[in-house]
């Protein structure tokens, strides 16, 4: 198992009120998995999401990720959790917009403490990859939509999280480059990453194995898709 | 996250906002800038008064009836003792085995005359001839007064070059006939240049035979005894010998302090350091507020430059970046950015203090110290007006930080 909620509970408090933006979600994925998370916006899917990929911690419940537990962990041990297990991809994609492609992809790298030698052939082979071995020296602005997301996601890949987890990865993209994309989380999937998609585009969510849905912070249903590759 | 790759980013950002890191840098620029400027000039007069002073030598001290006075009080006191005779002089000269050399010098201001031309306020010295092997009169052309000149009374003169310059503008003075307060005397020897001390032309004396003087001038003076001792060793042998010849002769009681004082080189520095060194730490620490001033430029930059990277510091945080290494990365930008100003402030003050040396009486020297010292003060200004913003960036929530437009 490469995550197990038990009862997961969020909740802000906003002065006057308290709002519940997840009630109690349990939630179980095995490794090489490839979930949809879908639900309108204020559902709790963004919250979800954070928690999931260890940018918060519950405020009542379990969350166990590839056999530690994160709800108990510090900022600093979160960090590292980040850094280990988790590859972000991001609607606005999120690079250093002053960095070179490979300088980006190399950053998780260099918070780990990866020696500089080690980690320009493993950025180099990540972005080989995701098709950019030829736009390395690249800045953000001289990329595309497209290509950008791929950077973001080599970056995510660079580590070998066991755990890939995109957020509305389409989100800023069109059609066709989207579907690149979509297609391109498939290969990794294929090669046997565990991968996750919040998103509220059905059109997205088709790719995945198992679509869960979120509905004022409770998992309203769940879908299984008649796919190849399932776990 | 290392060292170096944090120093890398801090250089790079510096470059890409090119006009926000001038303003940064201005400030410390201007404070290191200012210190530099003014240590120099300070440890330049320092340097220029203690090379000045040690003239009188490391072994030579002169015995007077007022010593250094500081107060009025002390004034009124040393008033009332006895003069230094000519007389003195000779029987320390006589009784003071450890001395090498003893001389006499009384001193006084005369009009200088010669043909129309003249001079008010001469200083006029009467010396034997170990004065001038104790301090540093120089010979530029004829010669000195001499022992032989003191023996006979001659009315000569040793002229500084002031005079020569003022009342011999075209033609060579030696074995001319200078009018001193009314008396002539043979000019024997012009001196070499000496400058001005301090506002003091050094320049516009003459020096006379010491028993000339007495005839001519009168006897009424104290006399300054130039002793020099047989070596630094015996320094302070050499000043108890001549103290108990001088006490003796001049009855101090035995409880009673000496009715006279030794002037060394020494006793001349730290006159001039009572003097200055308040000032002198005033003025460092006047122009120390600029450098504060940097400081909060520098962190008031950096505020901004924290929240313009908001979303940087939510992607490295989602990346992995710890709190401690963004701190860290923050901080190093900041120490950064105010040593390269440090640094550009450390040669723009020595510039500064060489063109005040150059255009203006103040001597100038550029002290390793104090670049040190700039370098080290403008990285800690740096590090201290970082903290605060690095700070900020590090208890960024990563979420928030990561939405931020």
């Amino acid at each position: 198992m490469l995550i197990k909620t038990e009862n997961l509970w969020k909740t802000y408090d906003m002065g006057a009120e308290k709002i519940h933006a997840l009630q109690g979600v349990n939630l179980e994925v095995v490794k090489g998995e490839y979930i949809a998370i879908m639900g309108p916006s204020g559902s709790g899917k963004s919250t979800l999401m954070n928690l999931i990929g260890c940018l918060d911690t519950p405020s009542q419940g379990e969350y166990t990720l590839n056999g530690i537990k994160v709800s108990t962990l510090d900022d600093d041990q979160l960090a590292r959790i980040r850094n280990r297990e988790i590859g972000f991809v991001f609607q606005t994609f999120n690079l250093l917009p002053r960095a070179t492609a490979l300088h980006n992809v190399e950053l998780p790298l260099i918070y780990n403490g990866t020696p500089p030698g080690e980690r320009k052939r493993l950025a180099e082979r990540a972005l080989s990859i995701v098709g950019l071995a030829d736009r390395m020296t690249h800045k953000p602005n001289e990329l595309s939509g497209g290509q950008r997301q791929r950077v973001a996601i080599a970056r995510a890949l660079v580590n070998r999280p066991s755990l890939i987890l995109a957020d509305e990865p389409t989100g800023n993209l069109d059609t066709k480059t989207g579907k690149d994309i979509m297609d391109l989380l498939d290969d990794l999937h294929a090669q046997g990453n565990t991968i996750i998609v919040v998103t509220h585009e059905a059109e997205v969510a088709r790719f995945a194995d198992r679509v869960i849905h979120v509905r004022d912070g409770k998992v309203e249903s769940e879908e299984r898709h008649k796919r190849s590759s399932a776990a | 996250m290392q060292w170096f790759e944090s120093v890398l980013v801090a250089l790079q950002s510096l470059r890409a906002n090119k006009l926000r890191s001038i303003l940064t840098l201005v400030g410390v620029i201007i404070g290191v800038t200012t210190v530099i400027a003014v240590v120099s000039v300070i440890s330049g007069m320092n340097q220029y008064v203690a090379s000045t002073i040690n003239r009188l030598g490391t072994t030579t001290f002169v015995a007077t009836k007022f010593g250094i006075i500081t107060s009025e009080e002390a004034w009124l006191k040393a008033r009332k003792r006895k003069n230094f005779q000519r007389e003195d002089m000779l029987a320390v000269r006589e009784l003071c085995e450890s001395c090498r050399r003893v001389g006499g010098k009384i001193e006084t201001s005369r009009k200088v005359k010669f043909g129309n031309q003249s001079l008010a306020d001469v200083n006029i010295r009467g010396i034997t001839p170990e004065v001038n092997l104790m301090t540093d009169t120089r010979l530029s052309e004829g010669r000195l007064v001499n022992t032989n000149d003191n023996l006979h009374r001659r009315r000569v003169a040793f002229i500084g070059l002031e005079i020569k310059k003022q009342l011999f503008p075209n033609i060579d003075p030696i074995g001319r006939v200078i009018q001193i307060g009314g008396v002539g005397f043979d000019v024997i020897g012009v001196a070499e240049e000496k400058g001005s001390f301090l506002g003091q032309n050094l320049d516009s004396f003459a020096e006379i035979p010491l028993t000339t003087f007495e005839r001519r001038f009168g006897r009424r003076r104290s006399l300054g005894i130039y002793v020099q001792a047989a070596s630094v060793e015996v320094m302070n042998v050499t000043q108890d010998e001549v103290r108990s010849i001088l006490r003796s002769r001049r009855n101090d009681g035995y409880h009673d302090d000496d009715s006279f004082a030794f002037m060394t080189s020494e006793s001349f520095m730290s006159l001039y350091r009572s003097i200055t060194s308040t000032a002198f730490i005033a003025m460092v620490g006047i122009s120390s507020i600029s450098l504060v001033v940097g400081g909060i430029v520098i962190m008031n930059i950096m505020m901004v430059s924290v929240t313009e990277r908001t979303r940087e510091i939510g992607i490295r945080k989602a990346v992995g970046a710890k709190r401690s290494t963004i701190m860290l990365q923050f901080l190093i930008e900041a120490v950064t950015v105010s040593a390269v100003g440090g640094v550009i402030g450390v040669l723009l003050g020595g510039g500064v203090a060489k063109i005040l040396a150059a255009t203006t009486p103040l001597p100038a020297s550029i002290e390793l110290w104090s670049v040190i010292a700039g370098l080290v003060v403008s990285s800690s200004v740096g590090l201290i007006s970082g903290v605060w913003p690095a700070m900020k960036a590090a208890r960024m929530d990563p979420i928030a930080a990561l939405r931020h437009e």
